[in-house]
């Protein structure tokens, strides 16, 4: 043996031992339990992370996920949904009234409402606000207030006020309709209803997007763009029971496995949107079991078909692919995470059938209907998805579903924003993925814009099916148009059966959120908003710090 | 001298531009709409044409160009779809952190490539020689997300050395932030420049001035450290130049695999968003960079080998 092996076997034990020490078993359990206060503790600071980047912090232009994540803690409007899903209840506007012709609102402002520096908030700064969503070009939600008395020439620029929102004083606000709409409440939860200042807005200018006007129960104190933003409890804020968290720091751009091992080391208190395997492990470890939160989202998943086209033209082809699908096969694919579809309403919404069971796997009848549309031997389609993870898992499940009822379905894949262009064009495809998650919980958020006759445009049609029927316009309208609760909900009910028959879509799930928060946080998260952290509260010890299992 | 710097700067903006023009046509080509990108399927068909109209998308593709050109030519890389923020700003913010990193990377290949090249053809076939192999082959062989993966499974997450990802707070922070993606990065540039630099070396120590110098009676480390290793350097300047006008252009993988707010990842973020205005941008300043960095070589060069000036 040369003088240089011991050296050698050295350096070799020494990579074997550390290789061993990384790969040897350890506990993977909550590494903290709750302190146990009975009462909410005030105090602390709460760490998440998301997968992307917050977009912008002006309320008026704020659209997706990540952005309301924040700006739902920023800003109040003057009504919100009641924790438990999709009762409103009152939040700026301590009470409101509704005209019995449905056209006129009042909303009274609760006393001491303000902003976070302390100035308070008037029923014009309320109007103000709606009317920056009716008036800046890019405000995505606009059409929603469209209802509004005066608002088509706001949005058209042929006016700069609208006539629909007045106030009464100093401390009511009166929003006036010119057809009714029994989803307005709905839609001035949304953080773009929230009351602004024109003075703000103006000395903001191009940095309005980074300076909030916060009205929320947390205001801005530092946002390093794409990086971290970080909220403090607003001073003001009216009701500083509901607040006991400090402060909130959220993580942007962090990964999903990233997240979780960051979850796993004490680095943050909460953790969603898992990688499939850390979800499937927290999943089945059973001491993280009472820190699980799941959901059903307010979103529907499927595939489209263009029923102008051939051969989805014919209802009895689009009933057989009902028919060929087995959900069981896309809810393991999904680990679980699905609830089956039969319609577009997912579970708990106004007008969803719950006795209308979804369309069950039968490939005989498949391959019946088939024969019956005169496609005896099956049929060949091409079929659009995105390069996502999961729709492209779907979309091969789906494949082989329909090649056993005799469809042999052939995948093309596009990014999402070639996707999202092409299905809303009539001579785009004619077979697709699609998904719809509801900006608000109401019907008319889901029902109106992909099945109504109204949808269908000379180019970008949110009714992508091109499907018209004029008894579910007629439904619709009616809909739209009732004040009860109880009777709009039967309206949406008959719409479901007919759509469940006529079949413009393979309905095939809801997703489910999950989401796993450390032992020592108390929350649940909210029916609509999901990580609402408003009223979340650390269960920590007396120094602040969480205490070790 | 003077006219081979003027040929090669006229040479390096006509690089830029045409990177960025060809940039622009592949972007409008896409057969994606970045506004409805942008507005979600929510949006309708009205608010779509408002939005469109809003950023002149309704306009033809010669006159958006022209628009774009029009606005660069007084500074202006316009502002982004998505987050309706300068884009001077964004890639403000975001290159400094890739610079950081790029620079990491480079000093991490320095100063353990070079040495372990310079040991490994010191004592070529020996065993400092396999082992150094040994690290180039696994250097080179695995990919950044391999690397990537497991330091951060081992360094981060099971013995907690070091942060899991983020940017950290500044300071000492940073730089720890820092260690784990700069590894990351180097690993293949370690493998590379060491074997670069063993062969390099190992040709020079057989050259005529290497053994006139021992013949001189100079002490070996000088023989080595002045005369042999020095020249077998050369080379180096240009796979630096070549690295760092490549880092620069953003490590993507790396960059997302530890979280660290980089040009890479947001150019990837605006591919993926049709985010017209941030890609073009982003492409420009690359461009420049790597332009940059590639004339800045060519100097050293021109400075370096009087050859070459003619």
């Amino acid at each position: 043996m040369t003088a240089r092996s011991p050296a050698v076997a050295l350096a070799a034990a020494g990579a074997i031992a550390s290789l061993a020490a990384g790969c040897s078993p350890i506990d993977r359990g909550p590494r903290f339990r709750p302190a146990g206060n009975t009462a909410p503790r005030d105090g602390g600071t709460l760490r998440f992370s998301v997968i992307e980047q917050v977009r912008t912090l002006d309320p008026t232009t704020g659209y997706d996920e990540m952005t309301n994540l924040a700006t739902h803690l920023l800003f109040d409007t003057l009504v919100d949904f009641a924790p438990g899903g999709l009762e409103i209840m009152p939040r700026l506007a301590a009470r409101w009234t509704v005209s019995d012709d449905g056209l006129v609102y009042r909303f009274e402002l609760r006393p001491g409402a303000a902003f976070s520096d302390g100035t308070p908030i008037t029923a014009a700064h309320a109007g103000y606000g709606l009317e920056r969503a009716l008036a800046t070009p890019d405000s995505p939600s606009a059409e929603y207030l469209a209802d509004l008395a005066g608002a088509r020439d706001v949005i058209a620029r042929k006016a700069t006020a609208c006539a629909g929102i007045t106030t009464d004083g100093d401390r009511t606000l009166v929003l006036t309709l010119v057809r009714r709409n029994p989803a307005l409440l709905s839609i001035l939860t949304m953080s773009f209803a929230t009351p602004q200042r024109p003075e703000h807005v103006a000395a903001a200018g191009d940095q309005l997007r980074r300076r909030p006007d916060a009205t929320g129960p947390f205001e801005l104190v530092s946002w390093d763009e794409g990086t971290r933003l970080v909220l403090r409890r607003n001073p003001h804020y009216y009701d500083p029971a509901r607040v006991h968290l400090d402060a909130i720091v959220m993580l942007e751009n962090v990964p999903r496995d990233t997240q979780f091992q960051m979850f796993e080391r004490g680095e943050l208190d909460t953790a969603e949107k898992l990688a499939a395997p850390d979800y499937l492990f927290v999943m089945s470890e059973p001491a993280w079991q009472p820190y699980i939160h799941r959901l059903v989202g307010m979103n529907a998943f499927g595939s489209r078909m263009n029923v102008t086209r051939k051969p989805f033209d014919d209802r009895r082809v689009r009933q057989a692919l009902n028919y060929a699908l087995d959900k069981r096969h896309t809810a393991r694919l999904l680990n679980a995470t699905t609830v089956p579809a039969h319609g577009i309403l997912p579970p708990g919404m106004l007008g969803r059938d719950a006795e209308l069971a979804p369309y069950p796997h039968d490939v005989a009848r498949a391959r019946a209907l088939l024969a019956e549309a005169g496609y005896p031997g099956g049929l060949d389609v091409d079929y659009v998805t995105t390069s996502d993870e999961e729709t492209q898992k779907v979309a091969g499940s789906l494949q082989s579903d329909l090649a056993a009822a005799g469809v042999r379905v052939q995948i093309v894949v596009m990014s999402w924003a070639t996707w999202q262009t092409a299905v809303g064009q009539p001579g785009g495809p004619a077979f697709s993925f699609t998904s719809w998650s509801a900006d608000f919980p109401d019907p008319v958020n889901f029902l109106d814009p992909r099945f109504h006759a109204r949808s269908i445009k000379a180019a970008d049609s949110t009714n992508d099916s091109f499907y018209t029927n004029p008894e579910v316009d007629a439904l619709l309208d009616a809909a739209r148009a009732e004040l009860d609760q109880a009777r709009r909900a039967a309206l949406y009910r008959r719409v479901e059966r007919i759509l469940y028959d006529d079949a413009p879509w393979i309905w095939d799930y809801h997703r489910m959120t999950t989401e796993v928060v450390q032992p020592y946080v108390h929350y649940a998260p909210h029916a609509i908003w999901t990580r609402d952290y408003s009223s979340a509260w650390l269960d920590v010890g007396l120094d602040g710090a969480p205490v070790p299992r | 001298m003077i006219g081979a710097i003027v040929r090669r700067v006229a040479w390096t903006a006509l690089v830029v531009w045409f990177v960025v023009t060809a940039t622009f046509a592949v972007t409008a080509a896409i057969p994606a709409d970045p506004v409805k990108a942008l507005l979600g399927p929510h949006a309708t068909a009205e608010t779509i044409a408002r939005v469109r109209a809003h950023y002149c998308l309704d306009h033809g593709v010669v006159h958006q160009y022209g628009c774009w050109l029009d606005r660069v030519a007084r500074g202006d890389l316009g502002e982004s779809y998505r987050s309706k923020r300068a884009v001077t700003e964004i890639i403000g913010d975001r290159l400094w952190p890739t610079v950081q990193l790029a620079l990491a990377a480079i000093a991490l290949q320095l100063l353990i490539g070079v040495p372990l090249g310079a040991i490994a053809a010191l004592w070529r076939g020996r065993w400092p020689d396999r082992g150094a192999i040994l690290v180039a082959v696994i250097g080179q062989s695995a990919p950044p997300f391999v690397v990537g993966t497991v330091l951060l499974y081992l360094l981060a997450y099971r013995w907690g050395w070091f942060p899991i990802g983020g940017y950290g707070s500044g300071g000492w922070d940073r730089i720890v932030h820092l260690v784990l993606p700069a590894m990351t990065l180097a690993a293949f540039g370690v493998a590379y420049y060491s074997r670069v630099v063993r062969s390099e070396l190992i040709d020079a120590l057989g050259e005529d001035y290497v053994r006139t110098a021992r013949a001189k009676g100079l002490p070996e480390r000088i023989v080595i450290g002045r005369h042999a290793l020095r020249n077998a350097l050369g080379p180096l300047v240009t796979l630096v130049g070549l690295d760092l006008g490549t880092l620069l252009g953003g490590a993507v993988v790396v960059e997302f695999i530890f979280a660290w707010p980089g040009l890479g990842r947001e150019l990837l973020r605006a591919i993926l968003e049709i985010d017209i205005p941030l890609i073009v941008g982003a492409v420009l300043v690359v461009a420049v960079a790597i332009a940059v960095v590639n004339l800045l070589v060519d100097l050293v060069y021109l400075w370096i080998d009087p050859r070459l000036r003619a």
